[in-house]
């Protein structure tokens, strides 16, 4: 199995280099460049030519390209050139307020959807059942930002009880309680309605699997051995039901560092969305070509942690 | 079958929670603009009766802290210095810290009441810079004529990186050489004493009393940030986590892109602030509204003037509006930019070379409905390349192209387009057909209709407009286009910021990459060269200087301006003191409160 993994490894780089000469042919491609902005008036154009030739924009695209591969190689993904700072602390920052937003929606996901999901489908066609396959659907249909600005509306101003931007709140120093806590406040009504309209993909599953499993020949011998009923649903049913969802779970760790665009712009929340979408309005290479790398590796790292994960929790499959 | 149904349904449900919530939305609106049924006159909104200052008469109460709201849907950068910041959002926040050393009064001329004053001695091009006695830190370091001179050393350093060692900037004696590494020291400036600076130029022009030709208006504290090497200075924490200030507010903490927390600096040269605090957060355009009529902030800063029927009949706010200091324009390509040259060249056969086609079509434009209906008159038909507020140089005497149909088909028939063909188009003097192509900017919804409005103006004049590439076109891919002279457009529409310094010489002149339309004349050359001429350091000559170039410009209309804007700064009812004047903009530490709590 180790050397799957190592093989695994080592096709992606390949892949990955691919990718990175498409994102960056493809970034350069886009017209403007992030001097564009910057022209004013008072702005001297001559200022703004000097900073194109010193940031090397003018050279050949493969020359540029070489430029950028050997310093990625040796962690050096150059400085934003809005931000001005570099770019591994940008994205290091935005990264850890994603990663602790994402991982609560995941848990309270999780928390939400695993009991929903077995209820339906413990008590198949009951009226609990249809409650809950009709929130699931509703859940389904509404449109992120609709759902994010209604809680907005709802629980940050008419009914004020959840802050409405940012990560935390000013007046706190960093390594107290009380900021600690803030920051779990600021996270909560995002987390909240990210989990909400994420459920649907997990019930779903588990509620279909359920039934199916209910039906199998080993539901059936338990019982017959005279194992109570609730005994047969912890230890046979919800174990087998939850194999589809592990088969995603690899996809789940990586995709916390995703980001949510509209979560993040409707919440005012600097995270990792919101970053590559402003990165590409003013035109921020070094921070877009940084991005796509990473979102790249961390979904090829998503696919080969799914494929563990079976293996672990489904001794059927063997990795060779 | 029955999932089937059950699926149905529950879509069904859903629509109509969507729906209800999108109803929701408008029924409010509805309210806040006081019933849909009035009629449209009455709406009209007049700009210039918003007011420049609050007006607050209760008891204010002692201390407090200001809510300010930084409308941005994305998170600031962060880079709290004068010499190196870039986004205008960050000078927003600076602001309330400035380290800005001269003040000015009407037409942004600098005036004796800030920190620094300014003597100019035309003839030898020389100015002194004299500071006040006594002005303090925000850490209380005196502040000495060194952290006056400091930001100079640091622009004109080899390893700086921002825009702004430019032109202007060499223009000071020994800059070119310093930046080189060739000198030590710049040697156009001489200490004198503790508190006196003085500068040589090159040259020197009547933009020197707008702080132009090189002069840089803001102190760095040298003290504090001599330790730092210039190359690293952008990224370190005393630019970014703990800036040190000089004006009536101090950093006190931040958190990155996204808050900042002000206390009142006790140490302000012009006395301590009446409130304790100020705490400034970026808030989403989406909740800016809703915020204010909370009475979650006091200020919002960079409000969007398109969103101000959202907070105009909030009873706990004032919205407080002043012209912006920018123009939009139409311009017309004459010609090329010759980079080996560095001159823009004037083609006399451009498609709209002939001056009466280029005036029709300013003529042909309904501006003035435009601005009422589309902007509910937050923008008005603007007469002048030069906005308003500079009223010495500012030509109010010029009509400009009001909107006159029948003038503008006169014009064409006199000059030889002519609708040969009988298709309700002109063609050009040869009988050709004539198709103009018009480089628009891509926007919101309103941009589009907007641009079908005008496409009709020019249609009913007999000039047949189409869209270079067929539709608006996004910001970075206009000016791409726009910059290098694309062979697809004839006509484009833009806008420019003036800045404080209104001479044009940077946007029209011959040798100006900026100048789009490419139009040049001797003529011309003659009357920027006036604006900024040594004579003209007589403000009378130069004021004339202004309006002979404004009268040129209309009857050339190479390009002609369009609208003129108004910023809107919605502020809660309890701030007492405020005033967005451009002349007398009040000091921040004059500011109160008159109440615990935004009003709500």
């Amino acid at each position: 199995m180790w050397k799957t993994v190592l093989r695994r490894f080592l096709v992606m780089i390949p892949q990955l280099f691919v990718l990175s000469l498409l994102i960056f042919v493809m970034a350069k491609f886009m017209p403007g460049d992030p001097f564009t902005g910057l022209i004013t008036p008072e702005t001297d154009p001559n200022v703004i030519e000097e900073l194109r030739i010193k940031a090397g924009f003018y050279d050949p695209w493969y020359v540029q390209y070489y430029n950028w591969i050997t310093n990625a190689f040796q962690g050096d993904f150059g400085d934003s050139y809005t931000f001005k700072v570099a770019v591994s602390s940008l994205i290091g920052e935005r990264a850890l307020n994603t990663f602790w937003l994402s991982l609560l929606s995941v848990v309270l996901l999780y928390a939400i959807a695993i009991p929903l999901g077995i209820l339906a489908g413990r008590y198949q066609d009951s009226l609990l059942d249809k409650g809950i396959v009709l929130y699931s659907f509703i859940s389904y249909a509404i449109p992120t930002f609709v759902l994010s600005l209604i809680f907005l509306f709802m629980f940050g101003y008419h009914i004020p009880i959840f802050p409405t931007s940012g990560t935390v709140d000013v007046s706190h120093d960093p390594g107290t309680w009380g900021y600690f806590w803030s920051k779990v406040y600021h996270m909560l009504l995002p987390a909240i309605t990210y989990a909400l309209l994420a459920t649907t993909g997990v019930i779903q599953y588990l509620r279909s699997e359920i039934i199916d499993s209910k039906s199998m020949d080993y539901v059936k011998t338990a019982r017959s051995k005279g194992l109570p009923i609730s005994k047969v649903y912890t230890k046979h049913i919800f174990r087998n039901s939850l194999l589809p969802i592990a088969a995603f779970f690899g996809f789940t760790i990586t995709g916390l560092l995703g980001g949510s665009v509209f979560i993040e712009t409707i919440f005012g929340y600097p995270g990792m969305g919101q970053l590559f979408i402003s990165s590409i309005a003013s035109r921020d290479y070094s921070v877009i070509t940084t991005l796509v790398m990473l979102f790249g590796f961390l979904t090829l790292l998503g696919s080969l942690l799914s494929d563990i994960i079976m293996s672990i929790v489904d001794p059927r499959i063997r990795i060779e | 079958m029955k999932k089937k149904n059950w699926f149905l349904v529950s879509m069904l449900l859903a629509l109509v929670l969507v729906l209800a919530a999108c109803g929701g939305d408008k029924d409010k609106k509805n309210e806040s603009s006081g019933g849909g049924d009035k009629p449209k006159d009455e709406e009209k909104i007049d700009t210039s009766a918003f007011p420049v200052a609050v007006e607050n008469n209760d008891e204010a109460i002692k201390g407090g802290t200001l809510q300010v709201a930084l409308v941005n849907d994305s998170p600031f950068k962060g880079i709290f210095s004068a010499e190196l910041y870039e986004d205008a959002y960050d000078s927003e926040i600076m602001a309330f810290a400035s380290n800005s050393i001269f003040k000015t009064k009407e037409d942004f001329l600098i005036s004796d009441e800030g920190i620094a004053s300014l003597k100019v001695d035309a003839d030898n091009k020389k100015v002194t810079v004299k500071i006040r006695e006594g002005v303090k830190w925000s850490d209380g370091e005196p502040l000495t004529i060194d952290d006056v001179i400091y930001p100079y050393e640091i622009i004109g350093h080899k390893d700086y990186t921002g825009v702004r060692y430019d032109g202007d900037f060499k223009n000071i004696i020994g800059a070119t050489e310093y930046h080189a590494g060739k000198a030590k020291t710049i040697s156009g400036l001489k200490k004198i004493d503790d508190l006196t600076l003085e500068i040589t130029f090159k040259k020197l022009s009547p933009a020197i009393y707008n702080g132009g030709d090189g002069l840089w208006g803001y102190a760095a504290p040298k003290h504090y940030l001599k330790d730092v090497a210039i190359k690293e200075l952008i990224k370190s924490d005393k630019i970014r986590k703990t800036p040190v200030t000089l004006g009536a507010f101090k950093f006190d903490k931040i958190v990155n892109g996204e808050s900042v927390q002000f206390l009142a600096n006790e140490h302000y040269w012009n006395g301590q602030p009446k409130i304790d605090k100020v705490v400034l957060t970026t808030v989403p355009s989406t909740q800016i509204a809703e915020g204010l009529k909370a009475g979650k902030y006091d200020i919002a800063t960079s409000y969007r003037s398109t969103n101000y029927d959202a907070v105009k009949d909030l009873e706990n706010l004032t919205v407080l509006g002043r012209k912006e200091l920018a123009y939009s324009y139409v311009g017309f390509k004459l010609g090329k930019f010759d980079t080996k040259k560095g001159e823009n060249v004037t083609d006399p056969n451009a498609k709209m070379g002939d001056v009466s086609l280029r005036q029709a079509f300013a003529y042909a434009m309904d501006v003035e409905q435009v601005a009422e209906e589309y902007y509910g008159g937050l923008r008005t038909r603007s007469n002048s390349l030069i906005p308003p507020v500079f009223s010495a140089f500012y030509d109010d005497s010029l009509e400009g192209f009001k909107y006159d149909p029948e003038k503008a088909k006169k014009l064409l028939d006199d000059a030889g387009y002519k609708d040969v063909d009988g298709d309700g188009l002109r063609e050009d003097k040869n009988g050709k057909k004539l198709e103009i192509k018009l480089a628009g900017m891509a926007g919101d919804d309103k941009d589009e209709a907007m641009m079908q409005f005008y496409l009709q103006n020019w249609k009913d004049a007999g000039l047949n407009v189409v869209l270079t590439t067929g539709r608006l076109i996004e910001f970075n891919s206009f000016y791409d286009k726009v910059k290098a002279d694309d062979k697809d457009i004839d006509v484009y529409m833009a806008a420019w910021g003036t800045g404080t310094n209104p001479s044009p010489s940077g946007i029209y002149a011959r040798d100006a990459s900026y100048s789009y339309s490419r139009f040049t004349s001797p003529e011309l050359d003659k009357l920027l060269a006036n604006i900024d001429s040594e004579e003209a350091i007589d403000p009378e000559y130069r004021a004339k200087a202004f309006k002979d170039w404004q009268v040129y410009m209309a009857e050339q209309a190479p390009v002609f301006p369009i609208y003129y804007r108004t910023e809107i700064m919605p502020v809660n009812k309890r701030v007492k003191n405020y005033n967005k004047d451009w002349v007398n903009e009040s000091d921040l530490n004059q500011l109160e409160l008159t109440a615990e709590e935004p009003i709500k």
